[in-house]
């Protein structure tokens, strides 16, 4: 592989997940139980910008777009493009293509974050609490892998799936066990919001979620290049002159915040910070300066298509995105297990 | 005394509770490649990663031109001092440039992307290296001696003014560790300091300016390789009876490792040599513990020079010069304290002569026939023949193999048939 062909390939890439994206924004706002003609897109955009003599859309429509497709389609291309990068960052950070929030125990705790302010009857009192409260149970799962990565600093990837495990077995324990004790509606409502889903998801989750997730990803984009000295091992990065342990802490942070606020506005959809990621280094290579751009779009578009797919596959029926992701990812996770035990990585 | 560019001094570590480095100095100037020797878990790599700031000493100092590295910054620490690990794991596919290019990040300010200088300066890396055309190869397909060479190159592009290598041979074949090593000398004449724990002391013998010795974490011995690779340093730090000789061929010292020498296989053996008929069994002898001398040979001849650099009881006479009656009785006294002589199979002419007389001398003589690949016992004179004659009459002969395994077997001289 020479390097100009090596960058028109990551131009490729990059001229196809943008392509992707846009029409999979558009698929998104026109596609649905009522079908809205690309032409009435148009002319509320040209409304909007106040071009004269363009005809009224249908007020309906009008409605359906700017109050229920648009907020869902932004909400599930932010949180993918979200758990995407923190995925990457995750597994950059542990020189590990298989670590990622889910794996590592992180979205575990943001679902206890999240159980614990519904049962508590906090998440009522304000918008602001079930979000702020996923993030601080992805936080406490975060700290709790860095002390154990800390403990021993060779992460194999046993070692890592295996901490992990143990990190979101004792969340999800935790979980069951508020639960026991909690009101069956609001068992009900934990439930709901453990499938993952964008459905009725408002402007206002938007307003809560995007000031937290598009600084957070922005920062773990800037620091692509420690994450490519990462894979060089942690002695590697620090005998380059990397302040290992300050980058580490802050980037498992920022990780665990972008998945937490994403988790908030989703519930915990599995698999995107897995699959996307992994996905695309095999197509644009593992230099995160390229790798966390891809992913970020990459990441956009699969929810978004995944969210597509859920509201069309089986009309009426509306099927939740974690389970589209989950259908799509499990058997992607297998055969990347099979690969590396067959390449003997494991 | 102006400072040392690198200097650490008093150095410790503990780990797991243990003391495992204690009151190491480690000073190395422009031009110097001092290697760090020592048996395994001598502290060798502990101490270049100390001196690197990779981990931090529990006492002591290092101190790069002057200036402490506890002071520095890690940024300012990676460009002035680099390390080269043993270990070159990689878990993504990076290509060789792009690990390459990764040197550069203590040079590079937050927002800043690497030059065309930066990438001018890894082609030229991987070229002096032997690696020119693997710019675009996916470092996880190279083989372990080429990550090596590819680890070594990206020293070269983080560009410091002291080196810090951590076996940089270990998993290279003869000629990339020669590479490897010469590279590393090159480095320090290029007015760098080198500093490399190495396992071949040969290599370390030929290579370095200075050798430190380490044993359990302390300083056993610390100068030029002459002065530290002594069997007197060696045999208490690394457990063995070793052996230095000079190398003759490649040049440097040679160290080999001696059996232990069992008390009733203390047999003393001379071995009456010359032109090289007595190299392969002064060695073998050795081996066996026992204790050897030899003579007469001539000054420069490879018997005399072996015994020489092994230091070998013998007694030699000039060169090309006849062996006088006065020689074979300066010989005479390590031939009659012999338990055994070993007329080896050497060419007879006018100038040794005198050896077959030495020979008739011994208390128990054996004329060792010649080998397989040996040239077959000449005499260029009819004198010699007589004399041969004359000198082994009564004595056993033996092939080389069937006298060492009788050695082997019985710890005595062959009884006479």
């Amino acid at each position: 592989m020479k390097q100009p062909s090596a960058s028109a390939r990551r131009a490729v890439v990059f001229t196809v997940l943008g392509v992707g994206l846009a029409a999979a924004l558009l698929a998104g706002v026109t596609v649905g139980a009522v079908r809205v003609p690309v032409v009435e897109l148009l002319r509320m955009a040209a409304r909007a910008f106040g071009v004269p003599g363009v005809p009224v859309p249908d007020a309906m429509h009008v409605t359906i777009i700017t109050a229920l497709r648009l907020p869902r389609v932004l909400a599930a291309a932010l949180v993918g493009c979200s758990l995407a990068v923190a995925g990457v960052a995750m597994q950059g950070l542990f020189r590990n293509p298989m670590a990622s929030p889910e794996i590592l125990g992180i979205s575990a705790g943001g679902s206890l974050g999240a159980v614990a302010a519904i049962t508590t009857g906090l998440a009522s009192a304000s918008v602001l609490v079930l979000p702020a409260a996923t993030a601080a149970g992805a936080l406490l799962a975060a700290a709790l892998i860095y002390g154990i990565a800390s403990v021993r600093s060779g992460t194999s990837l046993l070692f890592i799936v295996i901490a992990g495990m143990a990190v979101s077995s004792l969340f999800n324990g935790l979980v069951s066990g508020m639960l026991l004790f909690s009101k069956q509606y609001e068992v009900n409502a934990y439930l709901f919001w453990t499938m993952g889903d964008f459905e009725g998801r408002s402007w206002q989750h938007l307003a809560l979620a995007a000031p937290v997730l598009l600084p957070g990803v922005a920062a773990l984009g800037l620091f692509s290049r420690e994450l490519n000295l990462f894979t060089l091992g942690e002695e590697g990065a620090r005998s380059l002159g990397m302040n290992v342990e300050t980058v580490k802490r802050l980037l498992l942070a920022l990780s665990a915040i972008v998945t937490g606020a994403a988790i908030s506005v989703s519930g915990p959809v599995g698999f995107v910070g897995l699959l996307v990621p992994h996905l695309l280094r095999l197509l644009v290579g593992p230099d995160h300066r390229v790798l966390v751009p891809a992913s970020a779009l990459g990441g956009a578009a699969f929810l978004l298509c995944c969210d597509l797919v859920g509201r069309t596959v089986a009309p009426p029926f509306q099927i939740r995105v974690g389970i589209i992701t989950a259908v799509l990812g499990s058997p992607y996770l297998l055969w990347l297990v099979v690969r590396s035990q067959r390449r003997g990585r494991a | 005394m102006p400072a040392r560019l690198l200097e650490a001094a008093g150095l410790a570590y503990d780990a797991g509770g243990h003391r495992i480095l204690d009151g190491v100095c480690l000073t190395a100037d422009r031009g110097d490649l001092v290697g760090v020797i020592g048996p395994n878990g001598a502290g060798k790599t502990t101490l270049l990663r100390l001196v690197c700031g990779l981990i931090p000493p529990a006492e002591g100092s290092i101190a790069i031109g002057g200036r402490p590295l506890a002071a520095m910054r890690p940024a300012e620490r990676a460009r002035r001092i680099a390390f080269m690990s043993q270990d070159t794991g990689q878990a993504f596919a990076f290509s060789v440039t792009e690990v390459l290019l990764m040197a550069r990040y203590p040079w590079l300010a937050r927002f800043e992307g690497e030059t065309d200088a930066d990438r001018e300066r890894t082609r030229r890396a991987l070229a002096y290296v032997g690696l020119a055309g693997f710019e675009d190869r996916s470092f996880t397909d190279l083989s372990g001696g080429e990550r090596q060479l590819v680890m070594f190159a990206r020293m070269l592009v983080q560009d410091t003014e002291v080196i810090a290598l951590d076996e940089p041979s270990s998993s290279l074949d003869i000629r990339h560790q020669d590479r490897v090593f010469s590279m590393a000398r090159e480095l320090a004449r290029e007015r760098r300091a080198v500093v490399a724990s190495v396992h071949d002391l040969d290599a370390a013998s030929r290579w370095c300016s200075h050798l430190v010795l380490l044993d359990r974490g302390r300083v056993a011995a610390a100068g030029s390789p002459e002065e530290v690779l002594r069997s007197a340093n060696l045999d208490p730090v690394y457990g063995v009876r070793t052996l230095v000789s000079a190398n003759a061929a490649a040049g440097g010292l040679s160290v080999a490792v001696m059996p232990e020498r069992l008390p009733d296989r203390g047999l003393r053996v001379h071995l009456v040599g010359g032109a090289g008929s007595a190299v392969n069994l002064t060695r073998e002898l050795l081996r066996l513990g026992c204790e050897v001398t030899g003579g007469i040979a001539h000054e420069h001849d490879s018997d005399e020079k072996l015994w020489r650099s092994l230091g070998v009881e013998h007694c030699a006479v000039g060169a090309f010069s006849r062996i006088g009656e006065e020689d074979i009785d300066r010989a005479a006294p390590l031939v009659e304290a012999a338990d055994l002589t070993v007329l080896c199979p050497f060419p007879v002419g006018m100038g040794n002569l005198g050896n077959l007389r030495l020979a008739a001398r011994a208390r128990r003589l054996v004329v060792l026939k010649p080998g397989p690949g040996d040239m077959p016992r000449g005499f260029f004179a009819e004198e010699g023949r007589r004399v041969f004659a004359e000198a082994t009459a009564g004595a056993d002969a033996f092939g080389y193999e069937q006298l060492i395994e009788e050695l082997k077997r019985s710890g005595k001289p062959p009884q006479p048939r």
